[in-house]
C-alpha cells in the first residue's frame, strides 16, 4: 500500500517535471524546419455571453484553414490553428493567450471575439511580441493604437457616424440613445455623444443597461418622457429584442435605429413586429449583392457565403465574416514571406497587407492604420417581413 | 403619475418571476437543509424546451405544460442521481452537487440548444393594455395570472392534501416524519420536481417577451436566492413577499436613480436586511432550541 502510493508519486513528479521540461523547450524556438506547419492561435468566447459570435467565428476559421491546408498549404506547409475558448471572459481570455504563446509556442493570435477580451490580452501579447488580429468591433482596439494589433470589423468611429447621419438625413434632431454598459454599448456611446454634437443632433434622453437585463421599462419611459424623435440603440446583446419588444408595448412610436449589433438574423426573428423597420448601418457584405457585379470583394464574400451555407447548413452573419477576413490575412501575410517567420515577422508583413478584397471590405493597412475599413465600405439596411433589406 | 404607475408595473412583473424562482429554493430548502444552486437553471430548461416543443410543431399551450413537465422530471432525475447518493447530511455537500450540477446543465443545453437566443411567441398576442397612461403588456398579465394560480396550487397543496402535509413534516422534523411513516427520501425528490417545475413556468413566462438562451440561468438564480432571503428563507409566503419587495425595489432605482445601480441597490438592501433582521423581513424570529 505504502509502496505503490510512493511509486504513484515519484511517478506523477516524474512526469510533471517532463512536461515542465517539454514546455520550456518549446517556448524556446529552436531550430524550425521548413516544412512544419505555420502555428497561429485563436482566442474565441465559445461559451459565455458571446457563444453565438465565438461559434460562428470558429466555423468560419475551420472552413478556411481546410480550405487553405487541402490546397496545399502556404508556401507549402500546413496552417495549423489552435483554438482556445475564453468563456466571454477576460482573465480568461488572458490565460488562454498565455497558454498558446508558452505552451504551443504559436506566432500570432486571431482575436479575441469581444472587445474587453481583446483588450485584456494586450499585455501578454506585447510581452511576447504576438501580433493579434482581432474580430472585436469596439473602437478601442485599435484607436488606442498597438503596433501589434490588427481589426477586421468595422469600428464604431466609422459605423456611429455612418448611422447618426442617416438619422439626420431623416429629418430627425432630437436623439434618445439606449446603450449597454458592457465594452462594445460603452465603446459607441462615447462616439455618439461626441460626433452627435459635431452633426448638430440633440441627446434628449441618454439611457444605458446591463448585459442580462430582462425588462426595459424604466428606460423607455424615461424616454417616453422626454421629447424626442428619434431612438438609437446601441448593443451587440440579445437585449436588442428586449429593447424593441418593450418600446413597441409600451407605445413609444419613434423611429428605431441601430449598428453592426443587429446584423443577427435572431435579433430580426425574435423581436417579430416590433422590429419592423428598424434601420441599422453595418457592412456592405452583409448583402454579397451590394458589391458591383464582378467586383474582387462581390467574388470573395459570394464564395465565402456559398462555402459556408453549404458546410454548416446556415447563413454567415458578420461575425463569421469577420474571422474569414482574420484567417484571409494572415494567410496573406504567410504568403508574402520569403523564409522562415516569427512573430516580428509576422507582424511586419500583416501590417504590409495592401488591396487585399474579404468581408469587411478592402483590407489596406498602413503603419498608423490597422483597421483600413470606411465609410464606403457601409451600408444602411431596414428591416421588412423580419428580414433586412437595403435601407435606400 | 404615470411614470410610477409604469415602474410598478414592471416591479410587479420581474417580482412574480422572482417569487417563482424564491419558491423553488425555498421548497427545496425546506426538505434538505440546503440551497440549490441550479434552480435557475431549471428557468433556462423551461423556456428551452418550451421553445424546443413548440418547434416541433406542438401547439403553444402543450408545448408549454410538456415543458414544465419535462423539466420537473429532470428535477427529480437530478436529486435521484445527484442529491441522493450523497445521503442525509451535512447540506454544504448538497450546495456543492447543486452549482457543479448547474455548470452541467448549462453546458448540456449550450450542445443541445447552440448558443444562439432563441424567441417564443406571446401567450396572447395582440396590443398591450392601456391603464391611466401606463401599458401592460399581455405577457405581464400572463405572468401574474400564472404566478397566483401557482402560489394558490402550492398553498392548496400544502395544506389540505395527506402529500403536502408529508412534505411539511418533512421540512420539519425529518427523522420524526421518518418515524410516523412519510417516505421522507422520496419526499425530498418530489421538493426537488416541484422546484423546477415553479422555474421552468417562470422562464416560459418571461421568454415570450426576452427570449432564452443557454446561460440565463445564474443571472436570474441570484435574484431568486436573493428574494428568497430577503423574504425569509423556508417560508412559501415571504419567499413570495420578498421577490415581490425585490422587483419593485429593482424597477423604482432603474427609474428614478439609474438602471445601472439597479442589481447593486437590491444586493446592497438585501445586506441591510441580513444585518438588521438575518431572518429575512417576513421571516418569523428564529425560536433557538436549548
Amino acid at each position: 500500500m505504502g509502496w505503490t502510493r510512493r511509486i504513484v508519486t515519484l511517478g506523477l513528479v516524474a512526469a510533471l517535471g517532463f512536461t515542465l521540461v517539454g514546455c520550456g523547450s518549446k517556448s524556446g524556438g529552436g531550430e524550425s524546419k521548413t516544412t512544419e506547419p505555420y502555428k497561429i492561435g485563436a482566442v474565441l468566447s465559445l461559451t459565455g455571453t458571446y457563444a453565438a459570435l465565438g461559434t460562428a467565428e470558429k466555423n468560419a476559421i475551420e472552413l478556411e484553414v481546410k480550405r487553405i491546408n487541402d490546397a496545399g498549404g502556404i508556401n507549402g506547409r500546413q496552417l495549423d490553428v489552435i483554438i482556445e475558448d475564453d468563456a466571454t471572459d477576460e482573465a480568461k481570455a488572458v490565460s488562454a493567450a498565455t497558454k498558446l504563446i508558452e505552451q504551443d509556442g504559436v506566432i500570432g493570435i486571431i482575436g479575441a471575439t469581444g472587445t474587453g477580451q481583446t483588450m485584456a490580452m494586450r499585455s501578454e501579447l506585447q510581452r511576447a511580441s504576438i501580433p493579434q488580429v482581432s474580430m472585436a468591433g469596439g473602437n478601442a482596439v485599435t484607436s488606442k493604437f498597438d503596433k501589434l494589433v490588427f481589426q477586421t470589423p468595422w469600428p464604431n468611429k466609422i459605423v456611429v457616424p455612418f448611422v447618426l447621419q442617416a438619422i439626420k438625413d431623416a429629418g430627425y434632431t432630437k436623439v434618445a440613445v439606449v446603450s449597454d454598459s458592457g465594452g462594445y454599448g460603452k465603446d459607441g456611446h462615447e462616439i455618439i455623444v461626441a460626433e452627435a454634437k459635431n452633426m448638430g443632433l440633440t441627446i434628449v434622453s441618454d439611457q444605458t443597461f446591463n448585459a442580462g437585463d430582462t425588462d426595459m421599462s424604466a428606460q423607455l419611459t424615461n424616454i417616453k418622457k422626454a421629447d424626442a424623435d428619434a431612438l438609437l440603440m446601441w448593443t451587440a446583446g440579445k437585449e436588442a429584442a428586449t429593447v424593441v419588444k418593450s418600446a413597441t408595448d409600451l407605445g413609444l412610436g419613434l423611429p428605431l435605429f441601430g449598428g453592426s449589433g443587429q446584423a443577427r438574423a435572431e435579433f430580426a426573428s425574435g423581436s417579430g413586429v416590433a422590429a419592423e423597420g428598424f434601420v441599422f448601418g453595418t457592412g456592405k457584405s452583409l448583402m454579397p449583392s451590394n458589391w458591383p457585379e464582378g467586383s474582387e470583394e462581390r467574388k470573395a464574400v459570394q464564395d465565402f457565403a456559398d462555402r459556408y451555407k453549404k458546410a454548416y447548413g446556415a447563413d454567415a452573419d458578420i461575425f463569421a465574416g469577420h474571422a474569414f477576413d482574420a484567417v484571409g490575412i494572415v494567410a496573406d501575410a504567410l504568403k508574402r514571406a520569403e523564409g522562415d517567420v516569427d512573430s516580428a515577422k509576422l507582424r511586419d508583413l500583416i501590417e504590409q497587407t495592401k488591396d487585399l478584397p474579404g468581408f469587411g471590405g478592402t483590407f489596406t493597412f498602413s503603419a498608423t492604420d490597422h483597421n483600413g475599413l470606411t465609410a464606403d465600405d457601409l451600408a444602411l439596411y431596414k428591416i421588412e417581413g423580419g428580414k433586412w433589406v437595403l435601407a435606400k | 403619475m404615470s411614470e410610477l404607475l409604469q415602474f410598478f408595473i414592471a416591479g410587479l412583473k420581474n417580482g412574480a418571476i422572482y417569487a417563482l424562482l424564491a419558491l423553488g429554493f425555498t421548497i427545496v430548502y425546506a426538505s434538505t437543509g440546503a440551497i440549490n444552486f441550479a434552480q435557475g437553471e431549471f428557468f433556462m430548461l423551461g423556456g428551452m424546451l418550451g421553445v424546443w416543443f413548440s418547434s416541433l410543431g406542438l401547439p403553444l399551450p402543450v408545448a408549454v405544460v410538456a415543458a414544465i413537465v419535462a423539466t420537473a422530471a429532470i428535477g427529480a432525475a437530478f436529486e435521484l442521481l445527484a442529491v441522493r447518493p450523497l445521503g442525509a447530511g451535512d447540506p454544504l455537500r448538497v450546495i456543492m452537487v447543486t452549482i457543479g450540477g448547474s455548470v452541467i446543465l448549462r453546458q448540456l443545453a449550450l450542445h443541445l440548444f447552440g448558443p444562439d437566443e432563441l424567441p417564443l411567441p406571446p401567450f396572447t398576442e395582440g396590443a398591450s393594455i392601456k391603464v391611466l397612461g401606463a401599458a401592460i403588456e399581455r405577457q405581464t398579465v400572463w405572468i401574474w395570472a400564472l404566478t397566483l394560480l401557482a402560489v394558490l396550487g402550492l398553498a392548496f397543496l400544502y395544506r389540505k392534501t395527506a402529500f403536502g402535509k408529508a412534505m411539511r413534516a418533512t421540512s420539519l422534523q425529518r427523522d420524526a416524519a421518518r418515524l410516523v411513516g412519510v417516505d421522507t427520501g422520496r419526499m425530498v425528490t418530489y421538493s426537488f420536481a416541484l422546484a423546477a417545475a415553479l422555474g421552468a413556468l417562470a422562464g416560459l413566462a418571461v421568454t415570450p417577451l426576452t427570449q432564452t438562451v443557454f446561460d440565463v440561468g445564474a443571472g436570474i438564480s441570484v435574484k431568486g436566492f436573493a428574494a428568497a432571503i430577503l423574504g425569509g428563507l423556508g417560508n412559501p409566503v415571504a419567499a413570495v413577499a420578498g421577490g415581490i419587495v425585490l422587483g419593485l425595489l429593482e424597477s423604482m432605482t432603474a427609474g428614478y436613480l439609474n438602471p445601472l445601480y439597479k442589481d447593486a441597490v437590491a444586493l446592497v438592501v438585501l445586506l441591510i436586511v441580513l444585518f438588521v433582521k438575518p431572518s429575512g423581513i417576513f421571516g418569523g424570529g428564529r425560536r433557538e432550541k436549548v
